[in-house]
């Protein structure tokens, strides 16, 4: 019987490191209910200090609970690898932007590589990629080749640049991974502030330091622009409809005063005289300005191609960040800007960042140092441009054009403009975290609030107790006696589930509950082909023992062909699955495992202790 | 206690009702499919979806109202749970706004009710198309693997029948989600992906009962003449009816409760593992074993059997 020695040895081992690893589960959960139970925040902050190693040590190995049963946020973010592309190409023309657009179409649309859609755009257009790309003696092939090592290391530049974000702002036990070539998924448990965490996330951080052109210039490129919608209506008509589709629009029109630039829904006529100054005004200081619901009309305005050919050579027209009231009470304008568009210094150089308040301590602002390089580089810029002004451009939008006064030597410069602290802290994380290698863009997101998370974790546990009561009700009427083993095997089926996933540091969401109140109708299963067996043999007339090892012989094909099919649904359901749907595979996946050793191994032993001691008899299956 | 002992049902013998009745049942899910097609839910559909609970009851007009005032589009229902209601939206890159816009909307104009956005769930159009191919792919890896596998076990006749009853099974339930789709205030029966999950369920778990039948007649068949098939099959299928009806019945049961206790979330998930499983039972007895008894008798050949015990 040395077999059965080995089972039996099995079994224990099993019991034995399930319970214990799911003890520090249970001393998490004393001390939490420990710490909710003082009646005072002193005698609960005592209480954590005194057995501060102990909670930690318990929580860190205590089953983790999933985003939707804490509460927290998943974020999917795309890397823009079409930006990428077009940022490392040069000799870009006409022709060029063409094709990339198509390509960005292609690549909202499909799954395919970007690589390969732009491989194969050039290849239809019939145009030699080192036309655009690195050496102009580089084949194809090995273009798209450092292409794709470029777009590799930008995901995963983006992604320690993203954790970088997370780690300063402080979540607990973020994880972020990439999937794909473009992919980045955050997940955050218990996150309070989503919005704040989305801003955080969503920035590219591209810092940088932009001369300003004269203030007439920029007006006599406005009224050239002006002019030239005036003469070409339509041009005005495709964009009114553009701001009308989006899900959110604010009810703009009757919300501008007359004096104040029109909102473009009033604009749908087209044919105005001056469609421009319909949605930009100039202000009693001389300054263009446009409100806040014009403001992503304009900006859009501004970046449409035949609108930038109208611009003074290297200069782009800019909005601000944050509005101002301009003494005004009642409304706040976004200012417009004209500026060069090469920049005279980038975020690069940016050694330090802290957030603080302004001199006159009301205002929060973002100090900020450069390395050696940008030092010298700062000084000579400033020097060179004394009573001249120098947007701070984060991001494609000025958050302060401050006036020049003095050569600047040691490398600092402010940001400011800055609405709150919060907003001054984050931009602080982001400068210090560094700019992404390209835009990235929030594609998927869910967020469940902690009230929900409650109300799922007590859903699970209600379903997890009735599936239990009725499972294994319906067994001991059955079954009688043997419906007894079976529901042991149950209970330890149950107890290694939740040992694997603590063990592996995998959380339990409420997919996985589910998957668990599916396995214990599952589990029982192999039991009930075992039983029905062992009933035929003793109606064929064998001995209680006989039936018993007949039953788990002639069962066991079954039920290993039936487990074999469900872990391999389970499998590819989890290869093939997102996050979610992963948390049911996995505890499907144990569970049914677990169910082929509880169900065969442990009843088996259950029965031949019984058997040995004679207690096991006819009547004992039902 | 004992149910179905001793049964002499005559399966194979009714086995054309049992064809009428799959025809009729997987006809009606085509024609619905075919007429008023499927709910996506946001996972395959691309878009936005916001969960508000309430601090007191209101009712579903007035929260429609404040939120068209507010110039929120999208469609609003109850959801499942108590005060709680589902906005469903267009997808923008960013929640933020979305969210800022309900809370300033619902608080002026739904004033004395505190709401909650306890969930936000946003999909994008790239990745609604990433995640319905991934779903298809997930299912016919299954399907073929299913299939080699009971190949391999069994005998090709075998897997396949069980692979065609899987299918109705899937197919089955599909045609139902159409059919009732949007009829039910509680459950909106969407395909989304925990339906997904629900399939691959259902066909893991379909053949489980499929299995315990043909083990059955593998066993008694070996060395049997063809003409004895009938009686073999139905002999069979009679001595494994109480444990097919059993195995499928604990899950059921476990099911059932999901339904009942786990919200709105799961709902839709355990109805269509419900459903399945309860097809799956029926198809394994009359869909499976009948059409290999079937293919059988028009192919004329004895059956070349794997597997099995060594007796």
């Amino acid at each position: 019987m040395k077999n059965k020695r080995f089972n039996l040895l099995l079994i224990a081992v099993v019991t034995i490191v399930s319970i214990w690893s799911l003890i520090p589960t249970w001393q998490d959960y004393t001390f939490t209910k420990q710490l909710n139970s003082f009646g005072t925040s002193r005698d609960s902050l005592s209480y954590a200090m005194n057995h501060r190693d102990d909670i930690e040590n318990a929580r860190k190995k205590s089953l983790k609970l999933g985003l939707d049963l804490k509460g927290g946020m998943h974020l999917v973010m795309e890397v823009d690898q079409v930006d990428l592309f077009e940022q490392k190409a040069w000799n870009k023309d006409a022709k060029f932007f063409s094709i990339m657009d198509t390509v960005r179409a292609d690549a909202a649309a499909s799954d395919a590589r970007v690589i390969d859609l732009l491989a194969s755009e050039f290849k239809k257009a019939n145009i030699p990629l080192s036309r655009y790309f690195y050496d102009i003696r580089n084949t194809d092939q090995e273009i798209v080749g450092k292409l794709q090592k470029e777009s590799e290391d930008a995901l995963n530049r983006a992604k320690e640049i993203i954790r970088n974000r997370i780690d300063q702002y402080g979540v607990a036990e973020p994880v972020i991974t990439t999937q794909g070539s473009r992919k980045i998924i955050i997940e955050l448990p218990g996150v309070s502030d989503e919005n704040r965490v989305r801003n955080l996330l969503k920035g590219t951080a591209k810092l940088e330091f932009r001369l300003l052109r004269e203030q007439e210039v920029l007006l006599r490129t406005l009224d050239r622009i002006n002019t030239y919608l005036a003469q070409n209506g339509t041009a005005m008509q495709a964009q009114p409809a553009k701001a009308d589709s989006s899900a959110v629009q604010a009810p703009a029109a009757g919300t501008a005063s007359p004096a104040t630039p029109a909102a473009p829904v009033a604009n749908v006529a087209g044919q105005s005289a001056k469609p421009l100054y319909d949605l930009v005004g100039i202000n009693q200081y001389g300054i263009p300005v446009t409100s806040s619901q014009s403001k992503d009309f304009v900006s859009a305005l501004f970046h449409r191609a035949d609108i930038q050919a109208l611009l003074p050579p290297d200069t782009e027209l800019v909005i601000s960040a944050k509005p101002d009231d301009y003494g005004n009470k009642t409304q706040k304008f976004y200012t417009i800007y004209l500026v060069r568009k090469t920049p005279e210094l980038t975020g690069g150089v940016i050694t330090e960042a802290k957030a603080t308040f302004g001199a006159q301590g009301a205002q929060p602002e973002v100090l900020m140092s450069m390395n050696s390089e940008g030092t010298s580089k700062w000084a000579r810029i400033t020097g060179a441009n004394i009573g001249k002004r120098v947007a701070i451009v984060l991001d494609g939008v000025v958050y302060s054009a401050p006036v020049v006064q003095s050569k600047i030597p040691n490398g600092n410069s402010v940001i400011n403009g800055i609405e709150s602290i919060e907003e001054a802290k984050d931009l602080e994380i982001v400068l210090k975290a560094g700019a992404l290698p390209a835009p990235v863009r929030i594609t998927e997101e869910r967020t469940v609030g902690p009230s929900l998370g409650a109300d799922y974790i007590r859903a699970g546990m209600l379903s997890l107790l009735w599936s239990f009561v009725a499972v294994s009700g319906f067994m001991l009427v059955y079954y009688k006696k043997a419906g007894i083993a079976a529901n042991i095997a149950l209970v330890l089926n149950i107890l290694i589930v939740l040992s694997v996933l603590a063990g592996f540091n995998a959380s339990l969401s409420l997919p996985g509950i589910a998957g668990i109140v599916l396995t214990i109708g599952m589990a029982v299963d192999a039991n009930v082909l075992i039983y029905e067996r062992v009933r035929e043999e003793l109606a064929e007339g064998k001995s209680i023992a006989g039936a018993v090892t007949q039953g788990y012989d002639r069962a066991f094909s079954s039920i290993l062909d039936s487990h074999v099919t469900t872990l391999v649904a389970a499998f590819l359901l989890y290869s093939y699955g997102i996050g979610p749907i992963q948390g049911f595979a996995v505890t499907l996946m144990i569970g049914t495992s677990a169910s082929l050793f509880t169900a065969i191994v442990v009843t088996r032993e259950i029965f031949n202790a019984l058997l040995s001691k004679s207690l096991l008899s006819d009547k004992s299956f039902g | 206690m004992r149910i179905f002992h001793k049964t002499s049902f005559d399966f194979i013998g009714h086995r054309k009702i049992a064809y009428g009745i799959s025809i009729v049942l997987l006809l009606s899910g085509f024609i619905s499919l075919a007429v008023k097609g499927l709910n996506y839910g946001i996972d395959f559909r691309g878009g936005s979806e916001v969960v508000i609970r309430f601090q007191k009851d209101v009712d579903v007009s007035t929260v429609r109202g404040a939120l068209d005032a507010a110039g929120v589009s999208g469609s609003l229902k109850q959801y499942g749970m108590d005060r709680s209601f589902l906005l469903s939206t267009v997808f923008k890159g960013d929640t933020g706004g979305l969210k800022t816009l309900l809370d300033n909307a619902l608080t002026s104009r739904i004033p004395g009710n505190t709401h909650e956005v306890v969930r936000i769930d946003a999909v994008g159009p790239s990745i609604a198309a990433d995640l319905k191919w991934s779903a298809v792919k997930a299912l016919v890896a299954s399907l073929l693997a299913i299939l080699i596998y009971v190949g391999f076990r069994f005998e090709i006749k075998f897997a396949s029948a069980g692979v065609v009853a899987i299918f109705h099974d899937i197919l089955s339930v599909l045609g139902l989600f159409s059919i009732l789709g949007g009829l039910f205030e509680f459950m909106p029966l969407e395909l989304d992906q925990s339906i997904i999950a629900a399939f691959l369920t259902i066909a893991g778990y379909s053949i489980t009962d499929t299995v315990v039948v043909y083990d059955r007649i593998r066993e008694s068949i070996r060395g049997q003449k063809p003409s004895d098939y009938e009686r073999i099959f139905n002999e069979s299928m009679n001595q494994t009816l109480s444990r097919t009806v059993i195995t499928s019945g604990t899950v059921l049961l476990s099911v059932l409760v999901l339904f009942i206790f786990a919200g709105p979330a799961i709902r839709g998930f355990a109805f269509a593992v419900f459903m399945g499983i309860l097809v799956g039972t029926y198809s394994s007895i009359f869909v499976a074993a009948p059409l290999v008894y079937d293919w059988l008798r028009l192919s004329k050949s004895a059956v070349r059997l794997r597997g099995g015990q060594k007796s």
